[in-house]
């Protein structure tokens, strides 16, 4: 861990550094840091053709696809709704306003399994919902579709809580300087309103796809796990231990990581250039 | 990243004046479109919880939740809230104290690091410890000539519980700790107090508030986990079962109303996670208010 | 362009913010607009540039009701008073916003409105900068962009909400005399908020004073500060004395001392409250006549020509602020702690029912 020149920078009179940053670390260390390594020590123990055979067979191939664009098309609807409902629980009054901003975080909250379970329940054929897509001769449940559904419920509160702060700290007077220099409504909002908004909103699609990628509970029941067509990437990480073979679990678990890692980078990446640009050139 | 609710404090609200606003009809249009995405997405699975649980009537109802499978997967939740909640306060404590009240190399990088599970997959996060611990894992072996058991058992699904929830507490913490700065510390250390009592009578006070949040979601999650814990668990009913793997169990054997009614509690927990948000979020937006008017 | 507001009335919920303001403003007029925090002064400004609106009155602009025009199509230049510059966008990005967003067939050329751009950065003195972000610019350097970025529309009208509120003592000036320099130059009809009377004094050809919501007084600088018309102008006008007394029949008593006040004549035993300038106040080391208080000085500070000293007056006990020329202050050798008199000159009296502080 690249972490051990722990130096204070400043001089504090606070005790208790060496004590806490002591506790963190070891905690850490055998909590996080040591497990994590294993997923790549027991794909080290593969060669490259069995590594790539593994990770590269038709069956994960096709839960890459299902995975990577259900996940992506849930990112983006959540994008486009999330800004939409934080513009509007952010400028507009409504009764229950309260109430809904409180229920926003409901899927994260609701443990994934009841989500999955009541989301089946609702898209089935005959379900609440399910219905008008079986008059419209669609299937929502068993199809990915009903992943898409589940993803998108998961993913909700990201891009919300993202855009929301950032809203409602936006000095309004530059909409009215806007205004003043003869912008309309819709010229404001898209020269200078969307581009205050736009790192929070990357930040937040970037955040909601890669929860998506990794979710597993809500979408194991609305997918019915037919090979080839609705098997997402978890679930097959999950059939490979059924089968005690580790080093193909791993090895798939160490492409998702990676991808994990990347994404992350990529918020922070996002965050930071939101503090700092238009300060360089 | 993640799964995470963030408190939401300071939240002033935002005044229209002529030319910050769209016409009414707009603005209608624009909360119709949003309610009725939220309702849908939202409000719908919420009612379709507890109708589904309360369709066969009263008796039913009760009798899924008193089942003695129930009963014991019930038991292993609480067991494993108790152990996640005071390990993860412990250390969320000592993460926040670290890293807000000292400046250090390397601080955005533990940052990073703290927020890991949250960008893991729960599957991936089950593996992790099936990898180290189970039979063909790295520690496998030798745990089995000691005649020890972590998976398949209670402690894997408490290791990868505390695993998935360690986060919660610290992400409360550090923010908050950080925006009250060292001031008051350093005050009381001047007067003499000693770094436990400084600690006790004037930091600890002035977090209450986001560390119960923080322990709030770490309950709610910890008793809410379903993949990590489902690929430790090996699904032995009564004795490695947690309420959300009954739920699925349940479901998966057709029988919907019990599956729904034990659901039902853990919706009602998320319910109650949201209300506590709620109220926590109007206190601790008060403090930071009045530590502004100091 | 002349603007004219009549029977302007503004309420948020149940506060008043404006009653009944008339106000006529002339083309190529400077005017401040003077008051203190809540007195409504950038509400009025607010609803001359239809960023609000009022419950009552109209406003025209050149003689035509533009009261129900919004704020897109009033062509003012409004300054904010924190430049409220586009973070996301360079200096001249910034001015030529107003132009770029036009309906194609009244826009400029990319040509023009580059020139235009150019010929402002030139007025702002800010030629070097134009590839900069706001954040990368000094306080008085964005208050000239958002300046500049008013004008690229060539408003009939520039108002502006405290221009130099956010700036340090220093720049503050230079920029206000540059204001005052410019509008020679330009002759844009603007209006300006303020509550610094010193801002207002120095740069208005016209100050119009603001109080609860009313306007107390209008007039050039000259008029308002030598003949205010009320104790809220007075006192809000520069530093002040205040001798609390009573008015009888032309005479008003003001603790130990009687003094004429032919126009009270008719007042029959009233509170009056009477304002002297710390410049009025004469200091001798012995009484002159009837007209002198004992004071003991208690503060001195003389740094610069003129001299400040902070007295007790002996028989009331108030403190007196009092202002005197280096030569005098020498002449009369005066030290803290020593007792002298004092002699009110210029009294400035209003009657108890309009004092009201």
């Amino acid at each position: 861990m690249p972490l051990r020149p722990l130096e204070i920078k400043k001089y504090s009179i606070l005790p208790g550094f060496g004590l806490t940053m002591g506790f963190t670390l070891m905690y850490m260390g055998f909590l996080v840091v040591l497990p994590l390594s294993t997923v790549f020590i027991q794909t080290a123990g593969i060669d490259w053709t069995q590594f790539w055979n593994i990770v590269a067979a038709p069956r994960l191939v096709a839960s890459y696809k299902l995975s990577f664009g259900a996940a992506f098309i849930a990112a983006l609807i959540n994008t486009i709704f999330g800004l939409l409902v934080a513009w509007v629980l952010v400028r507009y009054s409504f009764p229950g306003k309260r109430v809904i901003d409180g229920l926003i975080d409901l899927p994260f909250a609701l443990p994934t399994a009841v989500a999955g379970i009541t989301l089946t329940t609702l898209y089935a054929p005959h379900g609440w919902l399910g219905k008008y897509f079986t008059f419209l001769a669609l299937k929502a449940a068993f199809t990915p579709l009903g992943v898409v559904i589940a993803l998108t419920f998961i993913g909700l509160p990201f891009v919300v809580r993202m855009v929301q702060p950032v809203l409602e700290t936006l000095d309004q007077e530059r909409e009215e300087a806007a205004a003043s220099l003869g912008a309309d409504r819709l010229q404001t909002f898209t020269k200078v309103i969307f581009p205050e908004l736009l790192p929070a909103l990357l930040a937040g699609f970037a955040l909601a796809f890669a929860r998506a990628l990794g979710e597993y509970g809500s979408v194991v029941f609305i997918s019915g796990n037919m090979p080839m067509r609705t098997e997402i990437t978890p679930l097959l990480i999950m059939t490979k231990l059924e089968q005690f073979d580790y080093a193909g679990a791993n090895a798939i678990a160490s492409v998702m990581l990676i991808v994990s890692f990347m994404l992350l980078l990529l918020v922070n990446i996002l965050q930071w250039w939101s503090i700092n640009r238009h300060t360089d050139h | 990243m993640s799964d995470h609710i963030a408190l939401r404090p300071g939240a002033a609200p935002v005044t229209n004046t002529v030319a910050t606003t769209e016409p009414p009809l707009i603005r209608w249009l624009l909360i119709g479109i949003a309610l009725g995405f939220l309702g849908l997405m939202l409000i719908v699975p919420l009612i379709a919880v507890f109708t589904k649980a309360l369709e066969a009537g009263m008796a039913l109802y009760l009798r899924a939740i008193l089942d003695p499978a129930a009963l014991a997967a019930v038991r292993l939740t609480l067991l494993t809230v108790a152990v996640a909640i005071p390990l993860n306060t412990i250390f969320g404590l000592a993460a926040a104290w670290a890293i807000a009240k000292f400046e250090f190399k390397g601080k955005n990088l533990l940052i990073t690091l703290i927020d890991l599970p949250f960008a893991v997959s729960p599957v991936i996060a089950g593996l992790i410890f099936v990898s180290l611990f189970g039979v063909k894992g790295l520690l496998g072996p030798w745990l089995a000539a000691q005649g020890l058991k972590i998976i398949f058992a209670p402690p894997g699904i408490i290791l990868a519980t505390v695993f998935v929830t360690f986060p919660f507490v610290a992400r409360e913490l550090i923010p908050l700790m950080h925006s009250l700065g060292t001031v008051e510390e350093e005050a009381a250390l001047i007067l003499g107090a000693s770094g436990w009592k400084t600690f006790w009578h004037i930091t600890l006070p002035n977090i209450k508030w986001g560390l119960l949040y923080g322990v709030i979601l770490t309950s709610a999650r910890a008793a809410g986990e379903f993949g990590a814990v489902s690929v430790v668990s090996g699904h032995i009913r009564g004795l490695t079962n947690t309420l959300p793997l009954h739920v699925e169990i349940l479901y998966n054997e057709y029988q919907f109303v019990a599956a729904f009614a034990v659901a039902s509690l853990l919706t009602l927990m998320a319910v109650i996670t949201l209300v506590a948000k709620s109220i926590v979020e109007w206190k601790v937006q008060q403090q930071l208010e009045e530590a502004q008017k100091k | 362009m002349s603007i004219e507001i009549r029977n302007i009335n503004k309420q948020f919920g149940s506060f008043t913010a404006l009653k009944d303001i008339n106000l006529k403003i002339s083309t190529g007029e400077l005017v401040a607009l003077l008051g203190p925090s809540g007195s409504g002064k950038t509400t009025l400004l607010r609803i001359i540039a239809g960023l609000e609106v009022a419950n009552q009155g109209c406003i025209l602009f050149n003689g035509e009701d533009a009261t129900s025009r919004n704020v897109q199509q009033r062509h003012v230049g409004f300054v904010f008073q924190h430049y409220a510059l586009f973070r996301h966008m360079t200096v001249s990005e910034n001015i030529a916003f107003g132009l770029k967003v036009r309906p194609r067939h009244t826009r400029p050329s990319a040509k023009e409105i580059q020139a235009k751009v150019q010929q402002l950065l030139d007025l702002i003195k800010l030629e070097g900068l134009a590839n900069r972000y706001p954040t990368q610019l000094s306080g008085g350097q964005r208050q000239r962009v958002a300046l500049a970025r008013a004008l690229a529309v060539e408003p009939q009208v520039l108002l502006l909400d405290e221009p130099f509120g956010a700036l340090d003592a220093k720049v503050r000036k230079e920029l206000r005399r540059w204001l005052r320099r410019l509008h020679d130059e330009l002759h844009v009809t603007s209006v300006f908020v303020t509550h610094d009377q010193e801002e207002a004094l120095d740069v208005a050809d016209r100050i119009v004073i603001l109080n609860d919501g009313q306007i107390e007084q209008m007039g050039t600088p000259e008029e308002v500060y030598e003949h205010p018309k009320s104790s809220f102008v007075y006192d809000f006008l520069g530093n002040v004395n205040l001798f609390h007394g009573r008015i009888h029949q032309g005479r008003v008593s003001i603790g130990s001392i009687e003094l004429d006040v032919p126009e009270y004549a008719d007042a029959v035993d009233k509170q009056a409250v009477s304002y002297v300038r710390p410049y009025n106040i004469e200091i001798e080391r012995e009484a002159q006549g009837q007209e002198f208080i004992p004071a003991r000085i208690l503060f001195i500070r003389s740094v610069g020509p003129i001299v400040h000293l902070e007295l007790k007056r002996e028989d009331t006990g108030d403190l007196v602020e009092a202002e005197l020329s280096k030569e005098r202050y020498q002449a009369l050798q005066l030290k803290a702690g020593e007792n002298v008199f004092v002699k009110p000159k210029d009294l400035k009296i209003f009657i108890h029912e309009d004092y009201c502080i």
